[in-house]
């Protein structure tokens, strides 16, 4: 007979747990299996590929315009973002030179376009937290008025198709400058709702503050980006560090962390918004009139043969499009550098340790788009 | 910038490639101008060592790869691509490999940047490339049983995917049209 004493530890047997790839804390069609040893998760493994649809392929067997299309359904979230980078990358790739209007219209789109990710972000994030509900629909409320503004410019609501190489596909509407002040007046109280609503909230903290944390060197290790990374405290973000469009023209912070962890992404997130806010300002206060699309383009766009690694800075980050051109209307190869990807790879690292629980919320904080992970 | 500017052919003058060099000093390594960043081209069998060469390089640190991904140029072989930045130095550089379509086997960059693992693992399946020693060479993107087959190889037939995925569904040819 053995006797065991009060207060000894047992050892507990490992548990292997599986969660999704349909669950809604997954976002989407992701599955994890968990190594859990009573609460605390000892290993993590993520599955990912349920959405792969070989977008890349697809768009090497189209001509540079219909590939745009496919760049919306690859990140749903901030499609202009995503659109930005491929034509972008078509335009260094024929030396395209656009417009100074197209250029404005762009960086508020691509700026809206931030804005409404993020509102999706806290809104589900929220919903991660335990915030059932109330974030949720406020957050929706803010990401409506921006997506009717999108629906009105380009007719779409989600699959825009708006941007194109050279310029956009046409004029923005008449009452552009106004509808913008609309949605930024909107946008500006939505934000103020949920900083009142989560920030300082004491549950929101207990459970977000110092969960999920990764330093800086191993976040740069892991190829994270956006808002991940500069939680960590790296102020790396592409419109600063290598301006595109006319983003050296305008004013704005780089919001970083001091610690890391889940809280800190959050807050990374909100000034981001603050600060998207300031840039539309800025650029709606030097849109003038003028062409959108350069004066001669012809039909059928060729490009010389060369290659081209255009990044750009999406909401979630460095979203990257290779693109290889052997001549010819269509490229050779099409790579998307998902910034997702690269960020969900840290998972792992930042989850082991953690309760169940917690891994969900820092899951929730790399904000992922599925779609863009699988491509 | 003038339009003269811009269409004019690059040139490695005045670029990273001078440090590169340096670096690169004992690898047999060759740069290539491009309308974006420096490329340098690398063997396949000194790749690994170039690569340390470059991140551990005080005048480089080559510390973050932005990406990894293949190039398939069909009977001229593959062409494995690394995207570098700098998070000190905010410069960037491209590295190319070239692999002969006969031979499919390089060393895994996962020694030198922990986030080439996932990149690394997509190639492999993706592209049919081998990266020896990798920590977790297991599919990613495609279903476990699917490893014979490379989706995004230029000969990967795209409308006839049914006969790709298994016994027992394809259509035999010629029917279900």
């Amino acid at each position: 007979m053995t006797t065991t004493t009060p207060g000894q530890e047992f050892e507990t047997q490992d548990l292997m747990i599986n969660m999704g790839p349909q669950h809604p804390a997954t976002h989407g069609v992701f599955r994890m299996v968990l190594q859990v040893d009573g609460e605390i998760v000892r290993d993590l493994i993520p599955h990912i590929g349920y959405m792969h649809r070989g977008a890349e392929k697809l768009a090497e067997t189209m001509d540079f315009r219909q590939g745009i299309g496919y760049m919306d359904r690859t990140e749903y979230l901030a499609q202009f973002n995503a659109e930005l980078s491929y034509v972008m990358a078509v335009e260094k790739l024929a030396g395209l030179e656009v417009p100074e209007r197209a250029q404005w219209i762009r960086m508020i789109l691509c700026e809206l376009n931030r804005l409404s990710s993020h509102f999706m972000f806290t809104g589900a994030f929220g919903t991660d937290i335990g915030v059932f509900g109330t974030a949720f629909v406020y957050s929706f409320r803010e990401r409506e008025t921006i997506l009717d503004l999108f629906e009105e410019i380009t007719g779409d609501r989600l699959m825009y198709a708006y941007f194109r190489p050279g310029g956009l596909a046409w004029e923005v509407t008449d009452n552009f400058e106004r509808r913008v002040g609309e949605v930024l007046k909107s946008a500006r109280q939505g934000i103020k709702d949920m900083d009142g609503l989560l920030t300082e909230n004491e549950i929101f903290r207990a459970r977000t503050q110092n969960i999920g944390i990764i330093s800086a060197a191993d976040a740069i290790d892991w190829g994270c980006t956006g808002p991940v990374l500069r939680a960590s405290g790296v102020p790396l973000d592409l419109r600063k560090t290598e301006p595109y469009l006319r983003y050296a023209e305008v004013d704005f912070d780089v919001p970083v962390g001091q610690v890391g962890d889940t809280y800190d992404r959050w807050l990374v997130r909100i000034e981001e918004m603050r600060q998207s806010v300031r840039i539309i300002e800025q650029c709606m206060a030097k849109l003038q009139p003028g062409p959108i699309m350069p004066e001669r383009m012809p039909r059928m766009l060729r490009t010389p043969p060369g290659e081209v690694y255009l990044r750009t800075e999406a909401p979630r980050g460095e979203f990257g499009v290779y693109m290889v051109s052997k001549g010819g209307n269509r490229p050779h190869r099409l790579k998307v550098r998902s910034s997702c990807f690269a960020n969900l790879q840290a998972l792992k690292d930042m989850a082991i340790g953690s309760y169940v629980a917690d891994a969900v919320a820092i899951l929730g904080s790399l904000d992922i788009v599925l779609c863009e992970v699988d491509r | 910038m003038t339009t003269e500017d811009a269409t004019a052919a690059p040139s490695l003058d005045g670029t990273i490639w001078a440090e590169v060099d340096r670096a690169l000093s004992g690898i047999t390594a060759s740069g290539e101008p491009s309308v974006q960043d420096v490329i340098v081209h690398i063997p396949r069998d000194e790749i690994v060592r170039g690569l340390r060469a470059l991140k551990t390089d005080a005048a480089l640190t080559f510390d973050y790869l932005r990406c990894l991904t293949c190039v398939d140029n069909e009977d001229e072989g593959m062409d494995v691509v690394y995207m570098l930045y700098s998070t000190e130095h905010r410069h960037n550089l491209t590295v190319k490999t070239h692999l002969d379509a006969t031979d499919l086997h390089l060393d895994t960059a996962t020694t030198v940047w922990r986030a080439a693992n996932w990149y690394e693992r997509e190639v492999m399946e993706m592209f049919g490339v081998r990266f020896r020693n990798h920590p977790d060479p297991r599919t990613l993107l495609m279903p476990e049983d699917i490893t014979d087959t490379f989706p995004l190889r230029k000969d990967h037939p795209l409308a006839e995917i049914e006969v790709m995925q298994g016994e027992g569904m394809a259509f035999p040819s010629g029917e279900g049209e």
